[in-house]
């Protein structure tokens, strides 16, 4: 599935800025919400091809995002991607949940803008 | 004393014998008198007299004799088992007239019950007392265990947990690939005698109260009554102030996670724009400070990754992968690493190796943590090398440097924590984290790690891992869930159906 719209949610502003930016000068669509409770009902009313969640945002968690989404298939973007972001170690039962609900998860010290971009590349 | 019984007794009874002999003559002789008168011929009389005393008295003499025999031999023997000096021959129970006579069973059990008494012998009661204390008293830990690992006896300062049923365990967390069990496993089949050295064992992990850590020196006697000794010497005051270092500055590390991620994405995304404005010279600057920062990215994940293999939360997980696609992932890194500094990185990972059981983010720490020493270790100009090659059920990978190199006093500690060789210390710089770190990986994997050296040549550090057909079974078997899976994980990251981590 090519990858067109892509929804960042991201409460730290110069995290949120590199990833925005670099996806813009990609090529791609981009959206970015930085409070989880906004980053949701954005998720539910425009339908996105691929969302990048981090975990510790301000309103609503991450997970509760990633648990609301995959729940209700009533959503715009019930067929989109979720790739976690975090630079938090998770224990067990959040890793096996995000193993189950996400598509991805990565750690963002890892993972630098130009590896993110091949990477969404070739989803 | 003993041996002084017989004689005395022997005289009495032979005076005793004379005595009755006497006795008898003259009640004899008295009879005969009153019985027929005195005769006549008073040398007849004479002669009928002394024959008659002299009988009497040989007679009692060879009946005390007959009797005293078996006194005697037990009176002998009693004399020998007393350990008293004397010349007295012990009795042999073997003889045959002993056994003719009976006396063989009672000599046999006089021997043993002797022999047995002496094996149980207790020390005398102040010498034992003397070394109860002294065990209770010294701070080093001492433990007997059987050869299959069974406490039998342990001091007071030796760390041991206690289950719900009772039973007492040594309370060690050994590393979980060197471990006393493998040890024992393999000395107690293979070796008469053996010992060994462990340092760094605690007895709990970290985090948790009461903690303790030891070096261990184990001695292992087959046969021998106490078989394997273990002596624990509490190293916790010279290790302790180090493990809270790594917990301080894991502290540290992972708050930098965020700082650092920000620098790396931004210098991505600036290398990226401005590739078309900068001047070369410009460029070169900016090429600097990317590989600084990958080189802090990996002293940071280094230095959590070793606080949480000592925590035991370092999770690998194995994946059918390829040498060189681990290598992929970090090839420009460290061309880029190579060329800001000046070193020459020749690298020959064929493709057609087989595959291997990889965790590909953590294998690829490793591959960094290596390259990076041979790059900083080599002199300006240098050659590093990096091969790959098949070495039977593995994957070796060795990396080459035509630097230092060092002694062979150092290479032994290499791989410990916090290890930096005095000369390393002065002048290059590093956390004595990276081989630490890079040894738990490797061991993880089912792999091995080693170095060779000659001081002024250069070093080849090198690694190997099982190759996945050797391991598939196990790990499926292990549930390793993310094995045979589509889905990669590279230590921490992960992406589900994902072609560029197919393998």
């Amino acid at each position: 599935m090519a990858i067109k719209n892509i929804l960042v949610i991201e409460d730290d502003r110069f995290i949120g800025e590199m990833y925005v930016r670099s996806l813009l000068h990609q090529g791609y669509t981009v959206d970015w919400m930085i409070d989880g409770s906004d980053g949701l009902v954005a998720a539910q009313n425009k339908p996105y091809d691929l969302i990048l969640l981090d975990i510790m945002l301000p309103e609503v968690r991450g997970t509760d995002i990633l648990k609301a989404l995959k729940k209700s298939q009533n959503n715009a973007s019930a067929q989109a991607k979720i790739i976690i972001m975090t630079n938090f170690d998770q224990d067990a039962d959040s890793r096996a949940a995000m193993e189950h609900d996400a598509d991805g998860y990565l750690i963002k010290a890892e993972i630098t803008p130009r590896k993110l971009l091949e990477l969404i590349g070739q989803l | 004393m003993v041996k002084d019984f017989w004689p005395h007794y022997r005289r009495r009874m032979l005076l005793g014998a004379i005595g009755m002999g006497v006795l008898l003559a003259v009640v004899v002789l008295l009879a005969v008198v009153v019985t027929t008168g005195i005769p006549e011929e008073s040398l007849s009389f004479a002669a009928l007299v002394v024959a008659l005393f002299a009988g009497a008295i040989s007679m009692n003499i060879i009946l005390v004799h007959l009797v005293t025999v078996p006194l005697k031999t037990i009176s002998d023997a009693l004399t020998h088992i007393s350990g008293e000096p004397s010349t007295v021959v012990p009795p042999n129970p073997n003889a045959e007239h002993f056994a003719r006579s009976g006396l063989k069973p009672l000599l046999q059990l006089m021997y043993k019950s002797a022999a047995a008494d002496k094996t149980t012998k207790k020390p005398n009661s102040s010498a034992g007392s003397l070394i109860n204390r002294a065990l209770s008293n010294t701070k080093a830990g001492i433990a007997v265990l059987t050869a299959t690992g069974a406490l039998q006896y342990a001091n007071e300062s030796t760390p041991i947990s206690v289950t719900t049923d009772g039973a007492k365990n040594l309370e060690l967390v050994f590393d979980e690939h060197d471990t006393l069990e493998q040890w024992l496993q393999n000395v107690r089949d293979t070796q008469v005698h053996a010992e060994k050295v462990w340092q760094r064992v605690p007895n709990k992990i970290v985090g948790e109260e009461n903690r303790r850590i030891f070096d261990i020196a184990a001695t292992f006697e087959k046969g021998s009554e106490a078989e394997v000794v273990l002596v624990l010497f509490d190293h916790t005051d010279i290790y302790q102030p180090e493990d809270d270092a790594l917990d301080f500055i894991s502290f540290a590390a992972h708050e930098l996670r965020g700082p650092i991620t920000v620098i790396r994405g931004y210098l991505d995304v600036l290398t990226l724009e401005t590739e078309n404005l900068l001047q070369p010279d410009q460029q070169e600057l900016l090429k600097r400070l990317v590989v600084s920062a990958s080189r802090l990215s990996g002293y940071i994940n280094n230095i959590l990754n070793a606080s949480r293999y000592d925590r035991r939360h370092l999770q690998l997980h194995l994946t059918e992968d390829t040498m060189a696609a681990v290598y992929e992932g970090i090839n420009d890194d460290m061309q880029l690493r190579a060329t800001s500094q000046n070193r020459l990185l020749s690298v020959d990972i064929p493709n057609n190796l087989p595959t291997i059981a990889a965790d590909r983010s953590s294998l690829s720490e490793v591959l960094g943590n290596l390259i990076d020493n041979a790059i900083k270790y080599s002199n300006e100009g240098g050659l590093v090398n990096v091969q790959a090659l098949q070495d039977g059920d593995f994957v070796k990978v060795t990396v080459t440097d035509h630097g230092i190199g060092m002694p062979g006093s150092v290479m032994g500690s290499l791989f410990h924590k916090f290890y930096r060789s005095h000369r390393s210390r002065e002048t290059v710089a590093g956390t004595g984290i990276g081989l630490y770190i890079s040894k738990a990986i490797i061991e993880s994997h089912g792999g091995q790690i080693g170095v060779t050296s000659t001081e002024g040549q250069g070093s080849t550090f090198w690694f190997s891992v099982p190759t996945y057909a050797s391991v598939k079974d196990k790990l499926l078997a292990g549930g390793n869930t993310n094995t045979g899976a589509n889905m990669i994980t590279t230590g921490g990251s992960w992406i589900k159906n994902h072609s560029m981590y197919s393998g």
